[in-house]
């Protein structure tokens, strides 16, 4: 049974959405109860994963009985089923947020297709996270972008160009992705990452794997938004409706960058990043410079959705440098801030979808109408807010001080200045939306509080508990990232 | 092969398709236009990809009853894989077109520039 477990998680949501269409065409109202079941289901699945994989160590799962190296195969190890548990708990917590509010407008009369390609962006995402060949990823990574590009897009209008936008940039690093995977191939024969990762370290000398490996990470970049390849993100991101947006924020940037850690750390491995093709000491630099710019970016944004995009592509930046640093703590600070920030993301655009969804909020000017409006919101968004700041006790705070450690243990001093210039920028920009709440005009009419549906409510308390949970717990969860989830050769 | 890589024709011909498209995309405003530049950035990637299965004197790799040797056959793999990214490059077209159609109906055009004055 355990055996199976890596394609059962994926089998949940993809034959649900094989099924959706089928369902809506008949009973329009079991579609959402049927997400909910099968992201349920799923979730349950990836913690009994988790279990198992700390407990007896990983699962290969090899596709039709074809032995690994010629065919497919999937590999749930500590890190895999660790952001497995991660993506199908945000999934499944932004679905229930993504209630009949947020559902008006252009996806009112779509029920039935919108929840197929939520799951299948779902499934996709299942693909990436579990997979173990290069090519395999890059299918999977299709399967999410375009059901992405289509959830963007289906609201019409300024939504529809933006979808189209991303989809030309998306679909450029993907080429780029492939082609980085047709070099890897072309030098060393096989797809499959621990062959592959086997094979590399006699084949250095060649530019065609020093090729194909910045390739792959420039075509990943895109897909990640790490600036400056982020083009594509704040206006999908602003556009998107209120349901899509807080489902595909918190998710997509975040695994796009796992699939990176993947190829990085496990096809060509720590060393060769450091010292042959050093990709992993640009990535600090990089992860830097978008940690300020992004920062600054969200600072100088008067749209409240724009301003968490760009704050969500700071934040990428910075797990993106816990990532380059190549230590321990800094691997771990970096896995760490990755879920923690795809927690945060998802409070964010929750918050932000309540704004427009109930009072109309969409603009900084306008938020004065929410004060005492929307305590659960406001509330919420205090907690998340010292989270992307960085106060204790709070996962954020947690995720930036090992990012910190791991900076200092390396001697890059200019990463813990990024660091803190980008704490302070965020530290700027939620003053400016504090402020804007309590000290702008009075309202114009101090109408009572208008009911949140409890399922909004709920997602809101969850994102709250866990943000504090990831502060309480990160002792624990860095222990469980060094022990179970870190490579080999760190 | 991975030293007479770069300095074979295949390359030259993947590197001239690959930079066309990207110049199509990046220098026409007109949406069907960007897509054909896009297909062709996928189009080149994918006969980059089948062009590596290539080998003077093989066979296509279907089992034929008078050839035994593997030697003779090309290798399988890259067609088989792109035969799949051919089929995620259909989807990507047929989502981007009907992204194209969206627009077109709402704002009667398929200029980049225009769509964006119409939206204010």
């Amino acid at each position: 049974m355990s055996m199976h477990l890596p394609v059962l998680i994926f089998a949940f949501p993809f034959f649900t959405a094989v099924a959706m269409p089928l369902v809506g065409l008949r009973k329009r109202a079991w579609c959402r109860p049927l997400t909910l079941i099968a992201l349920s289901a799923m979730s349950l699945l990836a913690l009994l994963l988790l279990a198992t994989v700390v407990e007896d160590g990983p699962i290969r799962y090899a596709f039709g009985g074809w032995a690994p190296p010629l065919g497919i195969e999937w590999v749930a190890d500590g890190l895999s089923s660790l952001m497995m548990v991660a993506v199908s708990l945000i999934a499944l917590l932004a679905v229930v947020y993504g209630d009949s509010p947020l559902m008006q407008g252009p996806l009112a009369r779509k029920t039935a297709l919108y929840y197929t390609l939520v799951l299948l962006m779902v499934s996709g995402l299942t693909g990436i996270v579990l997979t173990a060949d290069l090519f395999n990823l890059f299918v999977f990574l299709e399967l999410a972008s375009l059901s992405a590009y289509a959830l963007v897009g289906v609201a019409g209008g300024h939504a529809s160009l933006a979808a189209f936008r991303y989809l030309i940039l998306g679909t450029i690093g993907a080429s780029l992705y492939l082609l980085g995977v047709s070099f890897v191939y072309a030098a060393t024969g096989t797809l499959n990452m621990a062959d592959a990762a086997q094979r590399l370290p006699a084949l250095l000398a060649s530019p065609v794997v020093l090729w194909g490996s910045v390739l792959i990470m420039v075509g990943l970049a895109i897909k990640m938004a790490l600036v400056p390849l982020h083009g594509w993100l704040p206006d999908a991101y602003t556009h998107a409706p209120d349901a899509v947006s807080s489902l595909i924020a918190p998710l997509m940037t975040k695994v796009s960058l796992y699939a990176l850690v993947r190829v990085a750390y496990w096809v060509f491995g720590p060393e060769t990043m450091t010292a042959q093709i050093p990709v992993l000491p640009v990535l600090i630099w990089i992860g830097a410079g978008a940690a300020v710019v992004g920062a600054c970016l969200a600072l100088i944004q008067g749209h409240l959705k724009r301003m968490f995009a760009y704050g969500g592509i700071a934040h990428i930046g910075l797990s993106v440098l816990g990532i380059g640093l190549g230590n321990r703590t800094g691997f771990a600070g970096g896995v760490f801030y990755l879920i923690t920030d795809a927690v945060m993301q998802a409070g964010l655009f929750f918050v932000a979808a309540a704004a427009s969804s109930m009072h109309g909020v969409r603009e900084l000017g306008e938020l004065e109408r929410l004060r005492g409006r929307m305590p659960w919101v406001l509330a919420a968004l205090v907690v998340i807010a010292l989270s992307m700041i960085g106060f204790p006790p709070t996962g954020g705070f947690f995720g930036k001080w090992y990012l910190v450690l791991g900076a200092l243990e390396r001697q890059h001093y200019l990463a813990v200045a990024a660091i803190i210039g980008s704490t302070v920028l965020t530290l700027a920009y939620f003053f400016r939306i504090f402020e804007k709440v309590y000290l702008g005009r009075t309202p114009v009419s101090a109408r009572s509080p208008e009911a949140l549906p409890w399922s909004m409510r709920l997602g809101l308390a969850v994102v709250t508990l866990a943000l504090l949970i990831l502060g309480f717990g990160s002792d624990w969860l860095i222990a469980l990232i060094q022990t179970t989830a870190v490579p080999k050769g760190l | 092969m991975t030293e007479t890589l770069l300095g074979q024709g295949n390359f030259f011909a993947f590197i001239f398709l690959f930079l066309w498209g990207l110049l199509i995309m990046l220098s026409h405003h007109n949406l069907i236009k960007k897509l054909m530049g896009m297909y062709l950035v996928q189009t080149s990637v994918i006969l980059f990809f089948v062009s590596l299965s290539a080998k003077r004197g093989g066979t296509v790799a279907i089992l034929l009853p008078d050839v035994t040797r593997p030697e003779a056959y090309t290798n399988p793999l890259p067609p088989a894989l792109m035969l799949t990214a051919i089929v995620v490059g259909v989807a990507t077209l047929g989502v981007s077109l009907a992204l194209a159609v969206r627009l077109y109906r709402q704002f009667g055009t398929l200029e980049e520039g225009e769509i964006f004055r119409r939206i204010g």
